[in-house]
Formats: structure tokens, C-alpha cells, sequence
């Protein structure tokens, strides 16, 4: 392969591996399954060595996207360039450039932890010599060695998603995307995996691009997108993303809501205001100083208030007019109805 | 410029390694499950040794020019490991059910390697049950030469090979285990009946004949029959009992392994 990729003649060379600072770009990606849009045209660049963030409630075409990065499925127009690689004229370039973490689990459980990566390195053209090297540095990071032969199904959860990472690992990749990394697993193990990812972001020097729902998580991106049926609608840092709310976060709970909505609407016009289900929640500039004017004007018995820094959960709110979490429910259906198209998409979270 | 990229990368080397990787893997878990392997030796020596000679003692077919365990062994021979080698194939459906079909699809070895690789797997497990039960020959007075017992084992290659191929296009168009266990149930019924292992097919109603002559199996073991028979009972009585001479079933099943095995490769290819 690499002999190969040496003699390609200089017109080629504009196709093959690149040192830019962008080491994933995306053009105008489009994906329709039979007439569903799930991808409407996105564009965005990733740099090289970032955490990567695609932030989304289910079926806002997080896993479309990464699965059309990764060569898995072709999109319907559009272009994407990986590691300097075209999606659609070098897959196989692309996928050795690649280390993949799905969202369900893709482990061999007939198999032992040694056996897994052993098997990924054959698939990868890892030579002997070097994987019995990274098998034991990537046992000793993601904490496996002890467990090394042991057959995989009698991993736990989170077990597996380490074993996954690591086995991601062994060829080297220059990216890692990760497809919901830390759905099904209980906070601790969930934080837990978080370490596990700036430590080899720091040790291995690789960009990871990653999918999640929890905000929390995307708040420990260096750069998030944001995104919702099929489209892009907001790209930056967090802390950009945040500034968009501009200033402080207030709810208040009353024992009329309308009528307090009424209220703040008549006295302070140009607020930025919504309700969400009990709680009226108000955006403002300098939160410490207005809250006080704002309990005087109120009438309606005040149950309960709460002021605080602005979220990406609030940028979520701003931007959809809908909560991330609610969204899960609504979606439901239309999640399966994708998956029923899309094999590969099946959600097996127990394993 | 671009067509050039478009070439497919005929790297010989790559496409062997990638095949014997899946090989490898195919045939490790067939050696773990203890289970299955063990019951596929065991299912085809019960049915030859007891059923083969009950039938021969319930029924003295003094008529038979020929020993009915006889004819009843080759015939529970090839269709034995033709239905292994089917089945064999539904390690893709639960690789697809468990996620692991993924992890391979998506690295860099090429479809046909894989496509490849789960085929020979699947007829390596049918070889090893089959020269497992050519080694039960003897105790039914067939003894074969060496050299017959390796081209025994040639023509058993072929037929799994074949069966294989077929368990794959069916394996690749299916995504649950139950589905496939349904769908090759239905298929191997009529694969096995119409291919005279069980009852010589020349003797019943002309309609049998005739479907047995588009059923692929039908050379295959008209094939091992000749292979495994011919030193004991003469030509003229084994002509009784298949439809072809060794040669065109030989060719026959040859030219449907080839077929059979680039159309699975190409279903292959399109899985998603």
C-alpha cells in the first residue's frame, strides 16, 4: 500500500495525504434515503488535533454524516476530503486513515480482548512486530491488561467501549470518530472515558470527531456543531456558542405563568423570553441586577428562581425553539423509521 | 486524472491476505463451538449407521443390485456437508446482528476478499465433517484407495464450495438469524430431495427426474457417487442411480461453482 502510494505520479499528487491545518473538510454533503432528507448540504472543516464535536438529538443526521466520512455509505451529492483523501475516489486511502468507534457495539464476542486486536491489526496491515508494541501500551492506557484473555462477553459495558477505543487505536489512525462514545454507559464510566479520550489526544496526537447528545460532553469539545434535521445551524467553540445567549439564564417558577408572562412582556419589552412547560426562562445582561426588579414586578406568587450561566443546552433551546432531551421522544419514530432503512443503524445498547 | 484513481487496486497479495484473515477467523469459531462441531460429525455417522442399515434390514430390497448402506452413504454424505456448508454461512447474518460485520466492512480489506474468505471458511468446516465421515467408509465394506479418498475429498470441496457460495447470496440479502434459519430450511428440503442422495431419482415419476436435473447438488453427488462407488459396483449399475457420467457432473459442478461464486461476490459487494 504504501509502496503504492509513493509512485503515484505528480498529477495525483493533489489527491494524496496532506499536511494541512485541515485535516477533514466537508462540502455541501447531501444524503437522501428514499426521499427522506437526512443530510441537507453540509459544510464544515475540522483541524488537525482537535476534539471535535457533532452535538444533536437522535435522527438530526449524526451518524448519516459520520458513516458518509467513513466511506460506510455514499452520499447523494457532495464531496469530503479526509486526511487529504477524496470519500468518493479513495476509500480505502480514507479508511487507513481512519480509527472507528460505533455507536453500538462491533467486538467479537467470540473472541478474546488479544484476539480483537489482533484480528483489527491483520485487517489494517499492522506489521507483527509493531502491534505486539502498541497491543501492550494500548492495554496498559485503557486499563485492559489484566483482562487481555479473556473472551469479550464477559466484558461490561464500558469494558467494551474501552476495548473498542483501543482496538481503533492499533493501526495508528490520523482521526478517530467516534459515534456516540459514551451512549448506554452510567456517568462514571462515562466520565471515565472522557480522561481516557484527552489522554490519548495528548499522547497519540490524533483528532477526534465525535457525535453526542449530552451536552456536557460537547462542552468538552474544542469546537462543537450544532446540528438539527439534516442541517448545520451553529459552529463554534463553546464558549462562543455560549456568548450567543448573551449575558445570564433566569427560570422562574409562579403559580401563574401566564399572567407572569404578561407581566415581563409589558414591563420589559425587548426581553428574550420563553416558556418551557412549568418554567419561564428569561435571557438577559447582567442577571445579578435584574433580578431583583424582576420578583418586584411580578404579581403572581413566586415558587422558585434560579439564575445562572448560560448553557449549550440554552443554545440548543435558542436556536430550535425545542429542547435536545424532549426531542428524543418526538423523534422516536422517526429514528426507527431510519434505522429500518439504514442496516446498519440498528441500536443494540445492551451490548 | 480521476480515472486512474478509480482503478480498483489488484494488489494479489492484499486480496490473499485478506482472505485468509476472514479464513482464519471463520474457522476459529468453528473450533471453539465445540458444540457444533460435534454435532455435525455426529448427526450424519447416526444417520448413515443406524437409519442407512435399518432401512436395508427393514426393507430387503433383494432386487437392488447393490448394497442400500452403500448408496445410502454417499448420498448422506454430500447432502450432509452441502447443508453444513449452507449453514454455514449465517456466520455473516449474526456478524451483521452483533455489529461485527461492521468492523469489517469498513476496513481496508476489499469485499471480495471478505466474500472470499467466508466461502472458504464455510467450505473448509463442510471438508473437515466430510473426509471425518470418509474415514466411516471402511466399516461399510467401501474401501477406498488414496487416491480416490483425495479426489473424494475434491469433489466435496466443489460441492461445498457451491452450497457455500449460495448460503452467502442468501446470507447477504438477510438480517436476522431467525429469517435465514427459515429461508434455508425451505431451501435445502428440495436441494437435498431432488438431488437422488436419498432415493435414486432415475426410478421415481419423470417430473422428479426432471427437477433434479436443474438442481445443482444433483452433480455434486452424482460425482462423489462415482468417486466413492465405482471400485465396488460396475459402471452400468451406477449409471442406474445417477443422472450423468463422472466427467459432465464433474464440469458441471465446476462451471456452477464459478458462477455461483462471482454472483455471491457481487451481492457481497453491495451490502450497506
Amino acid at each position: 500500500m504504501t509502496n503504492n502510494l509513493n509512485t503515484l505520479n505528480t498529477e495525483q499528487s493533489t489527491f494524496s495525504e496532506d499536511t494541512s491545518n485541515e485535516i477533514i473538510q466537508v462540502n455541501n454533503l447531501v444524503k437522501h434515503y428514499n426521499g427522506i432528507k437526512a443530510v441537507k448540504g453540509i459544510s464544515f472543516s475540522v483541524k488537525r488535533g482537535e476534539i471535535f464535536g457533532f452535538l444533536g438529538p437522535n435522527g438530526a443526521g449524526k451518524t448519516t454524516t459520520i458513516n458518509m466520512l467513513c466511506t460506510l455509505t455514499p452520499p447523494t451529492s457532495g464531496d469530503a476530503y479526509i486526511n487529504g483523501y477524496n470519500i468518493l475516489k479513495q476509500p480505502e486511502e480514507v479508511r487507513r486513515s481512519i480509527g472507528l468507534v460505533f455507536q453500538e457495539n462491533t467486538l467479537d464476542n467470540h473472541l478474546t480482548a488479544e484476539e480483537n486486536l489482533f484480528l483489527h491489526a491483520s485487517l489494517y496491515n499492522v506489521e507483527t512486530k509493531d502491534f505486539i508494541k502498541r497491543k501492550i501500551e494500548m492495554f496498559k492506557l485503557f486499563e485492559l491488561w489484566e483482562r487481555r484473555k479473556d473472551f469479550v462477553n464477559t466484558f461490561s459495558g464500558g469494558m467494551k467501549r474501552r476495548l473498542e477505543l483501543a482496538r481503533a487505536l492499533i493501526p495508528q489512525p490520523k482521526i478517530l470518530f467516534l459515534d456516540e462514545p459514551t451512549v448506554g454507559l452510567d456517568p462514571q464510566t462515562r466520565k471515565k472515558i472522557w480522561e481516557y479520550l484527552f489522554n490519548i489526544r495528548k499522547k497519540k496526537n490524533v483528532t477526534i470527531f465525535l457525535t453526542t447528545q449530552y451536552l456536557n460532553e460537547a462542552e468538552s469539545c474544542d469546537r462543537v456543531a450544532i446540528i438539527d434535521h439534516g442541517e448545520i445551524i451553529a459552529l463554534d467553540t463553546p464558549e462562543n456558542l455560549k456568548k450567543m445567549i448573551g449575558g445570564d439564564i433566569i427560570t422562574i417558577i409562579t403559580n401563574d405563568n401566564e399572567k407572569a408572562e404578561f407581566e415581563v412582556k409589558n414591563k420589559f419589552p425587548h426581553i428574550n423570553l420563553k416558556r418551557i412547560g412549568k418554567e419561564i426562562k428569561i435571557e438577559v445582561n447582567n442577571g445579578n441586577r435584574f433580578l431583583p426588579l424582576l420578583i418586584k414586578t411580578l404579581t403572581p406568587q413566586v415558587l422558585s428562581v434560579e439564575l445562572r450561566q448560560p448553557t449549550l443546552e440554552d443554545v440548543f433551546l435558542k436556536l430550535t425553539g425545542r429542547q435536545i432531551r424532549e426531542e428524543n421522544k418526538e423523534d422516536n419514530n422517526f429514528l426507527n423509521f431510519i434505522n429500518f432503512l439504514n442496516i446498519f443503524n440498528e441500536n443494540d445498547q445492551e451490548n | 486524472m480521476t480515472k486512474k484513481i478509480n482503478l480498483p487496486n489488484f494488489n494479489f497479495k492484499n486480496i490473499l491476505i485478506g482472505i485468509y484473515i476472514i479464513w482464519y477467523r471463520e474457522i476459529l469459531i468453528y473450533v471453539r463451538n465445540r458444540e457444533k462441531f460435534f454435532t455435525s460429525i455426529f448427526l450424519p455417522l447416526l444417520l448413515t449407521l443406524i437409519f442407512g442399515t435399518g432401512l436395508k434390514n427393514i426393507f430387503p430390497m433383494t432386487n437392488l443390485p447393490y448394497d442400500f448402506s452403500e448408496f445410502f452413504f454417499s448420498g448422506i454424505l454430500g447432502a450432509s456437508i452441502a447443508t453444513l456448508a449452507i449453514t454455514s454461512t449465517m456466520s455473516i447474518v449474526w456478524d451483521r446482528e452483533f455489529g461485527f460485520l461492521k468492523e469489517i466492512l469498513v476496513s481496508p480489506i476489499s469485499r471480495s476478499s471478505i466474500a472470499l474468505g467466508k466461502i472458504l471458511g464455510a467450505t473448509t468446516t463442510a471438508l473437515i465433517e466430510g473426509l471425518l465421515l470418509l474415514l466411516v467408509a471402511p466399516s461399510l465394506n467401501l474401501h477406498l484407495s488414496f487416491i480416490s479418498y483425495l479426489m473424494s475429498a475434491i469433489i466435496i470441496f466443489l460441492i461445498s464450495f457451491g452450497m457455500a457460495s449460495l448460503g452467502l447470496i442468501i446470507a447477504s440479502n438477510i438480517k436476522k438469524t431467525e429469517s435465514f434459519n427459515i429461508i434455508i430450511q425451505v431451501l435445502i428440503a428440495p436441494l437435498v430431495f431432488l438431488s437422488g442422495a436419498f432415493f435414486p431419482v432415475n426410478n421415481g415419476p419423470f417430473w422428479i427426474l426432471k427437477l433434479s436435473h436443474y438442481n445443482p447438488l444433483t452433480y455434486g453427488i452424482n460425482a462423489l457417487r462415482w468417486m466413492i462407488l465405482s471400485q465396488k459396483i460396475p459402471t452400468n449399475i451406477i449409471s442406474n442411480f445417477t443422472t450423468n457420467n463422472l466427467y459432465v457432473s464433474l464440469l458441471i459442478c465446476i462451471v456452477f461453482d464459478m458462477i455461483i461464486s462471482l454472483i455471491a461476490i457481487y451481492r457481497f459487494k453491495q451490502i450497506r
